[in-house]
């Protein structure tokens, strides 16, 4: 079976070899399969992997929430401390003043207990709230990100494939979407079904749901990764190996399926993470803007709204979250693009014989 | 009237009194004339139209705009609660034992479009109000021939008799009204040309009366005020206890973050914020600027968790109470930075007939206790709340109360230009509790009953009766008492009727909250008049 693209070894091993330092023990592009050698370009880029063991490092630290929560601090994310007093250092402290400002960082000083401080006048604890909130974020990146990729997917394969009405029809529905500004379309979205849910036949979806923003966000970035699909798969199908499947009797399904899209995968992989970090962003922006994650649930975008309101008083409630969104986001492209090199080197190498490199410019011609 | 969001606060501040009579008037006392004055509020009102506006928001916005029959005194503290003759000659003759009221219309009055006021604009407007069904119906429904044409829309009311001749006005009750006076001086009854369409005109709003015409909205983002160019031709010489204002132009921006709003002033960028200062900065606004450009203002109002009384699990009054011991009033007082004072009863202070008592002393054990009896069936209810700063964190503390106490509790935060028009709907579904406020419409406590517990109230759009508390006896009391002339046995007995009501906690009131004006260095905050009523008086704001 064909894997025509990653499977030409000239560049791709002209481009690695030039590229990274020699391969420490007798790696060599004879006989490696091309995942296999992906794998190995993947584990010489040390920045794409130390970006890696930061994003499982974040993922660890969101998954560790209910443990933090029942074992150190002894609260939940939403329960509120408003008129409590806390031991810090054997001191007494208001964990809300009466002036309405929070208590801030006291780290061990309560025994793990607001680690972070208080969230505002409901002096929930930060901490506790940044960790549940970041699994809020992450599970709608990951799971917006796979709704795109799926209908991404399934419309770039069919358009693609069949062409004429077909992909007029599904071509001009997906340039409808891309007119919207995303964050107009996302906010529209938000808002509506906030109130109202959703109820698509027999499935019901709350207001309130995770499932309101994640389908939304995973909706508004399908454009943007089925088009690039629909092209490659316009360019692949007139590739010979096709014509093979045809002439062995394929139908269409096995064709798209079996033949087309495993063609696919490094794209796919690629604007996966892409997709990830992009979620994560909406994600923020929509729940800042009050279309997103509903309150009181906590997300990285609502702390951060949260957090605006009294950004004078205590700066740390915008900036903490602020933070976590950026290492999360840097870290997942940091990867991609790691990923994305050892996928298809040969993507690094025209970068950079467009920038003029001759010597590059050599290797790749 | 309720207010969408955002604080008050309530110290009477010494002069307030003698500070509002003397800045009536144009001219007087030193500063400029005209210019633009350039405002923000966090949210749009809820309705730029006078028969439907119900808000803080749209009262101060159209209080300078539309004027009705008789209206209110443009002073600050008490002298602004009395009520003065508006487009009417003189307060209304009232004879057959309180049910007939006779005024005269001003003759030469003009609406900023040049048409003449006729005395059937009145008629036309207490129609057009019907016809929107607006959440101040119920304050006219006593008319002779009312109750049918809200239910018909059609066929006029015969308890309205008008001459545009002669500019006579005749009203007839079906009984004896105590506060008819206080409510042909609210807007909802204010005239407007008969060609005014029945349905909201916010985007477009109808021409004016007053010293200011709106000649731009902007639903959502703004509007900006003229001067009406009839008013100085005609209008004020013929209304010349209404002040004509010192500036030209009104500009009012809607910026949705308080602390931006705060930081325009703050530069002069704005004149003036409606909405009081966020939580997080009152303190630091209040210590740099009070007495200069911040001032904290009184107000008569009660902030509230009501609960529907119609379903499960509120329909059991065990529940009610359990909820009532649990919430704990101190902690709402942080939650909005001290601009509220705890409260457990419905009266605020200030109101006549408040007198003191607390049924529910806070006490989770005892709250959990009566959870436990009353066992209710259904547990996963819905809390509503706006989304203006701190009411979200009342609802989200709220709703952490009743998950504490057992219930699978929702939290719905809507946002606040649309929030009472949603929860007034009866056809919203999962209406089971949620946060409000109410802030007196005029100074009788009647106001405070019938809109919002009398069961004769309950309306299906634009309802105001959110704990839809509908008590036989309760409600007869309500009626009685609306028929009298308040004195002091009247006062004794609406105290024991805000007793009563919260024996059946339909409630849980828990604060009455303070105000401010703050205004930019430009703005000469002394002559600014605060009105128990309509707030912030546009009339009286003069560049130094």
């Amino acid at each position: 079976m064909a894997r025509e693209p990653q499977a030409e070894p000239a560049p791709a091993g002209a481009g690695a070899g030039d590229e990274l330092p020699p391969a420490p023990r007798g790696v060599s592009a004879e006989g490696a399969g091309p995942w296999r050698l992906a794998y190995r370009r993947l584990l010489r880029n040390r920045v794409a992997l130390a970006f890696l063991a930061l994003f499982v490092l974040i993922v660890a630290f969101v998954l560790a929430a209910p443990l933090w929560s029942r074992y150190v601090a002894h609260t939940g994310p939403n329960t509120t401390h408003t008129l409590e007093t806390i031991a810090v250092n054997g001191k007494k402290r208001e964990v809300v003043a009466p002036s309405g400002v929070p208590i801030g960082p006291v780290w061990f000083g309560a025994g793990g207990k607001f680690f972070l401080g208080a969230d505002g006048g409901l002096g929930r604890d930060e901490m506790v709230r940044l960790m549940y909130g970041g699994r809020t974020s992450l599970l709608i990146g990951f799971a917006a990100a796979a709704i795109t990729t799926i209908f991404a997917i399934l419309l770039g394969l069919l358009s693609g494939y069949y062409r004429g009405w077909v992909d007029a029809v599904i071509a001009r529905m997906l340039d409808v979407i891309w007119a919207f500004p995303v964050l107009l379309l996302g906010i529209a979205l938000g808002t509506a079904l906030a109130v109202g849910g959703l109820k698509i036949g027999p499935i019901e979806i709350s207001g309130s749901s995770l499932w309101i923003p994640i389908l939304i966000i995973g909706f508004v970035y399908v454009p943007y990764m089925a088009r690039p699909i629909r092209g490659e798969i316009l360019a692949l199908r007139e590739k010979e190996f096709v014509e093979a499947a045809v002439a062995q009797g394929a139908g269409p399904l096995r064709i798209m399926f079996a033949e087309l899209l495993p063609n696919l995968a490094s794209t796919i992989i690629v604007f996966f993470t892409i997709n990830v970090a992009n979620s994560m962003l909406l994600e923020a922006a929509l729940s800042f803007l009050g279309a997103g994650v509903q309150p009181p649930n906590s997300s990285w975008g609502t702390m951060i709204s949260g957090g605006i309101s009294i950004i004078y008083t205590s700066p740390l409630l915008t900036i903490i979250p602020g933070l976590m969104i950026t290492l999360t986001v840097l870290s997942v492209n940091v990867f991609g693009d790691g990923l994305r090199d050892a996928l298809d080197p040969r993507s690094k190498v025209r970068l950079e014989a467009r920038l003029g490199q001759a010597e590059a410019e050599g290797t790749a011609i | 009237m309720k207010k969408l969001g955002a604080a008050v606060a309530v110290v009477v501040l010494g002069g307030a009194l003698l500070l509002g009579l003397s800045s009536c008037g144009s001219g007087g006392g030193g500063g400029k004339e005209g210019g633009t004055l350039k405002g923000s509020y966090t949210s749009f009102p809820d309705y730029m139209d006078p028969q439907l506006s119900y808000t803080a928001e749209g009262w101060t916005a159209m209080q300078n705009v539309y004027i009705p029959l008789l209206t209110y005194a443009h002073a600050s503290g008490e002298a602004g609660s009395e009520v003065i003759p508006g487009l009417a000659k003189e307060l209304p003759k009232i004879a057959n034992g309180g049910k007939t009221y006779t005024l005269y219309l001003r003759k030469g009055l003009k609406y900023s479009n040049g048409e003449p006021v006729k005395a059937s604009d009145f008629r036309y407007a207490v129609e057009r109000m019907f016809k929107v069904n607006s959440g101040g119906s119920f304050f006219y429904s006593d008319i002779v021939g009312a109750e049918k044409f809200q239910e018909t829309k059609s066929g006029g009311i015969p308890g309205i008799k008008t001459d545009d001749a002669t500019g006579k006005i005749t009203i007839e009750l079906e009984k004896p009204r105590g506060t008819f006076d206080n409510e042909l001086a609210l807007m909802f009854v204010a005239p407007v040309p008969p060609n005014t369409p029945a349905k909201d005109q916010s985007p477009n709003p109808p021409p004016a009366t007053g010293p200011y015409e709106i000649v731009k909205s902007d639903p959502g983002r703004g509007w900006s005020y003229e001067r009406n160019p009839q008013w100085a031709k005609n209008n004020s010489k013929l209304m010349p206890e209404l002040p004509s204002g010192h500036v030209d132009k009104i500009d009012i921006k809607v910026i949705r973050n308080q602390s931006t709003e705060v930081n325009y002033v703050e530069q002069g960028k704005l004149n003036w914020m409606f909405d009081p200062p966020p939580a997080a900065r009152y303190a630091e606004v209040k210590s740099k600027y009070e007495g200069t450009q911040f001032r904290v203002e009184p107000t008569i109002s009660t902030y509230y968790f009501w609960m529907n009384m119609k379903k499960p699990p509120f329909n059991d009054q065990k529940v009610r109470e359990a909820v009532n011991y649990a919430v704990d009033a101190k902690a709402l007082e942080r939650i909005y930075a001290g601009q509220l004072h705890p409260t457990q009863q419905i009266l605020p202070p200030g109101m006549p007939g408040y007198k003191k008592f607390e049924l529910f002393p806070h006490n989770m054990a005892k709250a959990q206790e009566l959870f436990k009896e009353a066992n209710p069936s259904d547990r996963n209810i819905t809390v509503w709340t706006d989304n203006e700063s701190p009411n979200d964190e009342a609802g989200a503390y709220y709703q952490d109360v009743l998950k504490k106490l057992g219930f699978n509790a929702k939290l719905k935060v809507l946002n606040a230009d649309n929030y009472f028009t949603v929860i007034g709907n009866l056809s919203t579904p999962e209406l089971d509790t949620g946060w409000t406020d109410w802030f007196e419409d005029y100074p009788h406590p009647n106001d405070f009953f019938e809109p919002l517990l009398n069961g004769e109230s309950i309306q299906p759009t634009n309802n105001e009766n959110f704990s839809q508390s509908n008590i036989p006896a309760l409600n007869k009391k309500v009626d009685t008492l609306g028929e009298e002339q308040l004195g002091s046995s009247q006062e004794e007995q609406y105290a024991a009727l805000d007793k009563s009501f919260m024996e059946k906690a339909p409630w849980v009131p828990y604060g009455n909250r303070e105000l401010s004006t703050f205004v930019s260095s430009a703005i000469d905050l002394e002559k600014v008049i605060w009105n128990p009523t309509f707030e912030d008086d546009f009339t009286s704001f003069q560049f130094k």
